[in-house]
């Protein structure tokens, strides 16, 4: 409460104001130490870095601009555009399909906005499709985009209709939309379930279709991406229907792979534009560390205490802060802890939010505001506002744990000082294995190249579904390809099922069912629960995905929105229900997972030597992993499997201490997919070696794929939710595997990458845990002792030599 | 992955294979079988328009044949009698003859480039009183733009369409299939009459107004081993996977009942209109006439409807409720405010009125009494009603503008010596009359 005058003063106070308290708090953070100094992995601060300020450089539009369009953004202010927006929009004027990957606000829009309004100034028939990850980035854009269409009307006299076509588009104001818009904003799933099915009433857009918009490209990654690029084959059809053939232009986040992103997504070759011309201001980057407390166990200070504490540091001088949080459970642990710490007048606005996908739109718009006009002084927010919602430019991000991958670290980081003026980003890791990795290790995230984004348009499963509503919207011929399987067969198999029907040399569609309906882009099933609060009459308070509903909606969990707790009374997992009710409670709830996973078929595996050898002679390998990579031991295999997982109890974990107090068990049906996996076979050779009692080997095995799961995440770059982990030693009880499987239906490419990097899963597997500071295991390498045995490092360990050991014999 | 093992998994992905219904047979052959089977099985024709041929199905129904309760002479001659006031249930635009009933049969009901109107079914009046359809067959997918070019001119000199349901399903899936094709609609700058809106009005009483119950309710039609809705599309796309018309016929009759029934509606319709309320079977077709004559803006047939549904709602409230709230501010509009009150009066005493309507009626009743009457007690009496019969703040806020106001009057006649009882208003006793 003392705070409380600060917080408010701030909203007024001068720039350089900002600038010493920003200093002031960073000083307490890291004393003595700004600016740069070396990394130094066992201090609580491992890291610091200052970004420096980068100037502006400019360069002439490119020739072939309407005057029109120049004189429109001359009166907003864009007289010379910065070198980036120069050659990005030569290249669409040329025809070439573009992605520029320059950071967050560095101008991107105007490398799109030019050439689609230029060629509509040229040609009136023009049209142009945007896609934004969002609703909300759809919103966003058309205010900017309008403001400048209403520059070119007062000083041209040309009307340019812009529109947002969403889900939220009222049904009357369809038609009009149709017909006036010469810009179209909206989303894939709208271009999926509601423009493409209705084509024909599109004509005129796709017979004039010039542009393109992809923005927010990275986000396009895993299951997403793998449907966005089905969607855009279909778009291509449709196109070439009407006879237009657009041009990309593509923005996207730093990642290693854009070009590569953009051209398997949309199938065409790409030129990319990756220097930024855009003038950006001084940014600090500090990577914290909580401190060890029982050096025995490896237990480090709670990364939320620490992160409570860092962000107190700048919220309390005025600062504006962003907090970012892992998963939505933390967000609402956060929230609640910094609202205790920086409690609103009563009645007035309240200066802490909290702000996850599942809540409201309404209740988000509402945040977004109070972030733009200062009255919310911090949020505590999970990745739903690491793309770029507008929530203006904050002064720090602080990052409760590694946000998993480089890229968004990037992105969560550039959310403080987006335009100029200092600002400051800290990371807090946990103590997880990758976080302690990256800490340790700074020049990993500083120095190295960002992550792959990994797609697999031909998952069968997604393909299929796009086969159907391609059909749907136009017949296939029969010599017609769509994707890299072959759609011939794909559609005779469609026709047994009756859905199509082979006419001379054309698949009707003959079902009456549209097609579009039944597949959602965001996962591999559309199902969700819906969370129903019953304290005072029912009312709807949030929406979860259909595979995580059991592991947090289940019966007596705890269901927190914006850091009030509601318990579930009842979950009707047929209707996708979960009745809450408001509670007074000191605790969460931690779900426990059953899983077990077998295998169907095997693609492939490691005791072929000649695969072995091609593990070293495969082109993606670049250069820091090459090193890396080693002949693999054998052992490994990629394949099919079935993965079925139940929950079948949960934890109460108490707030602030994460004392465990008390259980539950469970009683909830089985969830069932088939996808793809790496493993590792531990043969019985190697179980036989070790000389251990067969829980203790048992241990060894459940440690090492704690570890093996982290590095995997790493090397792989994805989300920690996009892959899975199981272990099995039920055919023998002396040999044993650890299944890493993509945790979607029918994989999403990335077990068989990781399939090819084994023998740098292996090696960097017993780097991280031979080269941890803990005695018997802590949850930096193998797992939280108690939840592991006390032999479990070094059963570990002694695996991963023998293993290691077999494959240099060999 | 082996050719093989993509089957295994696709099969896994797609579900197991149903066996075929038909083994594959050449196409020259099956061409000809479908042809000749086509015109025996469904007793039709290939017919030519300029550069568009079709399949073309047609059928009369002599004037002496009933349907339902009257023969179809009787029904054509309704409709005749009755189309010049078709503008009046064609929402004010204007509808001329010759008018075509239109009615698709279609591949799906939720529209998109893969919904296909397989059945086109026009019909309309010869000049002997005798009900024709002409019903225009998708024989194959590929023909789709011979069909709608022929449809096209079928339409081309007609002077309005009439349809059921037709604006927001049939003319939709139409100008799809003609955008489809790079085709124009031309049914979009023809005047259209959906039956549908007008049945609501006169008949959505009913617990459902389905062309079906309106027919049996309203027709008196009855349909014997009719084809349910759902089977329509399953059997179009088993006569396209075999080439066998047969579960087709059942389809063209129950779309050319459909076409006979939408004729037999609209010209009860046109009749209602024509006659006024004294041809009104229920106080729900003289609430519904009150209606059309007042969009028509023939305000006295409209008052005469409403005094009619009025008079003989006396054991239905919803109607007698919608009539004279319907009635009084045509009556006000007109000057006759006494009544308009009575109207208001009778509004309040109806049991079980809802709130905001006993709110606006009292509110009326609170303007008349200090406007037109000068009894203020009684307007004061009618505002304090209003108040407890609304909650809304501003409208809470108006009502106690307007106490205030009556207070201030009040006082203001105390003063000037006029009588003031401070007792509840009297109702004024008035006769209802037009």
């Amino acid at each position: 409460m003392a705070d409380l005058a600060a917080l408010r003063s701030s909203v007024l106070a001068p720039r350089s104001g900002q600038d010493q308290a920003l200093d002031a708090a960073l000083e307490r953070l890291a004393p003595g130490r700004l600016p740069d100094r070396p990394d130094t992995p066992d201090l609580h601060v491992t890291s610091v870095r200052r970004l420096p300020a980068q100037a502006a450089q400019c360069a002439p539009f490119p020739a072939g601009l309407d005057p029109r369009l120049l004189g429109a953004l001359e009166a907003r202010g864009v007289t010379r555009p910065y070198t980036h927006q120069a050659e990005a929009i030569a290249h669409a004027l040329g025809g070439r399909h573009v992605v520029v990957t320059t950071p967050t606000a560095s101008g991107k829009t105007l490398c799109y906005n030019a050439p689609v309004l230029n060629s509509i100034l040229r040609d009136r028939s023009s049209r142009a499709l945007y896609l934004f990850p969002t609703k909300a980035l759809a919103q966003d854009q058309l205010a900017e985009l309008q403001a400048t269409c209403e520059t070119i009307a007062a000083k041209a006299g040309e009307e340019i209709g812009v529109f947002t076509y969403d889900g939220d588009t009222p049904q009357d104001a369809r038609r009009t939309i149709r017909g006036r818009a010469h810009v179209v904003l909206s989303n894939p799933d709208m271009v999926h379930a509601g423009i493409l099915p209705h084509h024909p009433r599109w004509a005129k857009l796709f017979e004039n279709l010039r542009y393109v918009i992809i923005d927010e490209l990275h986000a396009y990654r895993g299951v997403f991406g793998s449907h966005l690029c089905n969607v855009l084959r279909r778009l291509g059809r449709i196109c070439r229907h009407y006879g237009s053939s657009p041009v990309f232009v593509c923005s996207s986040a730093t990642i290693a792979n854009p070009r590569e992103l953009a051209e398997r997504l949309t199938e065409q070759s790409f030129e990319v534009v990756e220097e930024s011309g855009a003038p950006r201001g001084e940014k600090c980057f500090v990577f914290v560390n909580p401190p060890v407390v029982n050096r025995q166990l490896g237990i480090r200070r709670s990364y939320l205490s620490e992160t409570r504490r860092i962000a107190s540091e700048f919220l309390k001088r005025g600062l504006q802060t962003i907090v970012f949080a892992q998963s939505r459970l933390s967000t609402e642990i956060l929230t609640t802890y910094l609202k205790d710490d920086f409690a609103g007048i009563p009645g007035g606005p309240e200066p802490i939010r909290g702000y996850r996908g599942g809540y409201l739109p309404h209740r988000r718009r509402e945040i977004e505001k109070g972030l733009r006009d200062g009255s919310v002084r911090g949020v505590v927010a999970t990745n739903a506002l690491e793309l770029g919602i507008d929530i203006g430019a904050l002064d720090v991000s602080v990052m409760a744990g590694y946000p998993g991958t480089i890229a968004a670290t990037w992105q969560r980081a550039g959310r403080a000082g987006r335009r100029s003026g200092r600002s400051a980003a800290v990371m807090v890791a946990s103590s997880a294995p990758l976080d302690q990795f990256v800490v340790r290790n700074p020049s990993y995230f500083f120095d190295a190249s960002p992550e792959h984004a990994l797609i697999d348009p031909d998952n069968l499963h997604i393909l299929v579904d796009h086969v159907k509503c391609a059909a749907f919207e136009l017949p296939f011929t029969t010599t017609e390809v769509f994707g890299k399987h072959d759609v011939q067969e794909i559609l005779g198999a469609l026709d047994e099922q009756g859905l199509v029907h082979l006419i001379d040399t054309q698949w009707a569609w003959t079902n009456e069912s549209y097609p579009a309906d039944a597949v959602s882009l965001r996962s591999v099933s559309s199902d969700n629960f819906v969370v129903v609060d019953t304290t005072d009459e029912a009312r709807v308070i949030g929406e979860t995905d259909f595979t995580s509903g059991p592991a947090t909606l289940h019966p007596k969990a705890i269901y927190i929105v914006e850091g009030k707790p509601y318990q579930v009374e009842r979950l009707d997992f047929e209707g996708r229900k979960a009745f809450v009710r408001e509670i007074d409670c000191d605790y969460y709830t931690d779900a426990i997972t059953y899983t077990k996973v077998t295998v169907l078929d095997t693609f492939a595996n490691g005791s072929d030597t000649e695969l072995r050898r091609s593990v070293l002679d495969t082109p993606e390998c670049d250069g820091a992993r090459a090193s890396a990579a080693g002949v693999g031991p054998r052992g490994s295999n990629h394949g099919e499997v079935r993965v079925v997982s139940r929950v079948v109890g949960f934890k109460k974990i108490k707030f602030y201490t994460n004392e465990n107090v008390g259980s539950g068990e469970l009683d909830l049906p089985e969830q069932q997919m088939h996808t793809t996996s790496y493993w590792l076979t531990i043969p019985a050779s190697v179980m036989g070696q070790l000389p251990l009692a067969p829980d203790d080997r048992r241990d060894g095995v459940v440690g090492l794929s704690f570890a093996m799961r982290q590095v995997a995440q790493l090397l792989l770059m994805c989300d920690r939710h996009d892959i899975g982990i199981s272990i099995d030693s039920e055919p023998a009880p002396l040999s044993a595997r650890i299944f890493i499987y993509d945790n979607y239906p029918g994989g999403i490419g990335f077990s068989e990458p990781l399939f090819r990097m084994h023998g740098e899963l292996v090696t960097a597997t017993r780097r991280l845990i031979a080269e941890c500071e803990c005695e018997n295991g802590c949850p930096g390498c193998v797992g939280p002792i108690g939840s592991t045995g006390p032999l479990a490092k070094s059963a570990a360990l002694r695996i991963l030599d023998l293993l290691l050991a077999d494959a240099a014999a060999a | 992955m082996d050719s093989s093992t993509f089957v295994r998994r696709l099969r896994d992905v797609v579900g197991t294979a149903r066996p075929r219904s038909t083994s594959p047979v050449s196409h020259a052959v099956s061409d000809v079988r479908t042809d000749r089977d086509l015109k025996r099985v469904l007793r039709g024709e290939w017919r030519s328009w300029s550069g568009a041929s079709c399949f073309v199905v047609e059928r009369r129904q002599e004037p002496s044949a009933r349907h339902g309760r009257d023969p179809v002479g009787t029904i054509a001659a309704r409709f005749a009698e009755g189309s010049a006031g078709a503008a009046l249930i064609a929402g004010g635009r204007p509808a001329r003859p010759p008018f075509l009933f239109l009615d698709l049969e279609t591949t799906g009901l939720s529209g998109g480039a893969g919904t296909h109107a397989f059945l086109v079914g026009c019909g309309w009046f010869d000049v002997n009183g005798a009900f024709v359809t002409r019903q225009f067959l998708l024989t194959r997918y590929a023909d789709e733009r011979e069909l709608l070019a022929a449809v096209t001119e079928e339409i081309a000199t007609v002077g309005a369409l009439v349809s059921f349901n037709g604006k927001s399903f049939d003319a939709p899936v139409l100008e799809t299939r003609y955008s489809f094709h790079r085709l124009e609609w031309i049914g979009a700058s023809l005047p259209h009459i959906d039956v549908l809106h007008p049945a609501r009005r006169f008949w959505g009483m009913r617990e459902s107004c389905s062309l079906t119950v309106l027919e049996s309710e309203i027709l008196g039609a009855r349909r014997v081993d009719d084809v349910p809705g759902f089977e329509i599309p399953g059997r179009y796309f088993q006569f396209v996977r075999s080439g066998d018309a047969r579960p087709l016929v059942d389809v063209l009759e129950h779309n050319r009942l459909d076409l006979l029934s939408l004729a037999g509606l609209t010209a009860r319709l046109l009749e209602l209109v024509r006659l006024g309320p004294g041809s009104a079977r229920d106080a729900g077709e003289a609430l519904a006439l009150g209606a059309v004559y007042a969009r028509a803006g023939l305000p006295a047939r409209a008052r005469e409807a409403y005094t009619t549904a009025i008079a003989a709602s006396t054991r239905l409230p919803a109607v007698r409720i919608e009539a004279l709230r319907a009635l009084a501010p045509l009556l006000r509009r007109d000057r006759r405010y006494d009544q308009a009150a009575a109207c208001w009066q009778l509004l309040v005493s109806v049991r079980g009125c809802p709130a905001h309507i006993v709110r606006e009626a009292t509110e009326a009743l609170a303007i008349h009494h200090e406007h037109r009457v000068r009894d203020f007690a009684a307007a004061k009496a009618f505002a304090l009603r209003s108040l407890d019969a609304g909650e809304h703040a501003r409208w809470t806020e108006a009502v106690r503008h307007r106490l205030a106001r009556i207070q201030k009057k009040m006082g203001k006649s105390e003063v000037s010596g006029l009588k003031f009882d401070g007792e509840s208003p009297q109702t004024p006793n008035l006769r209802l009359e037009t």
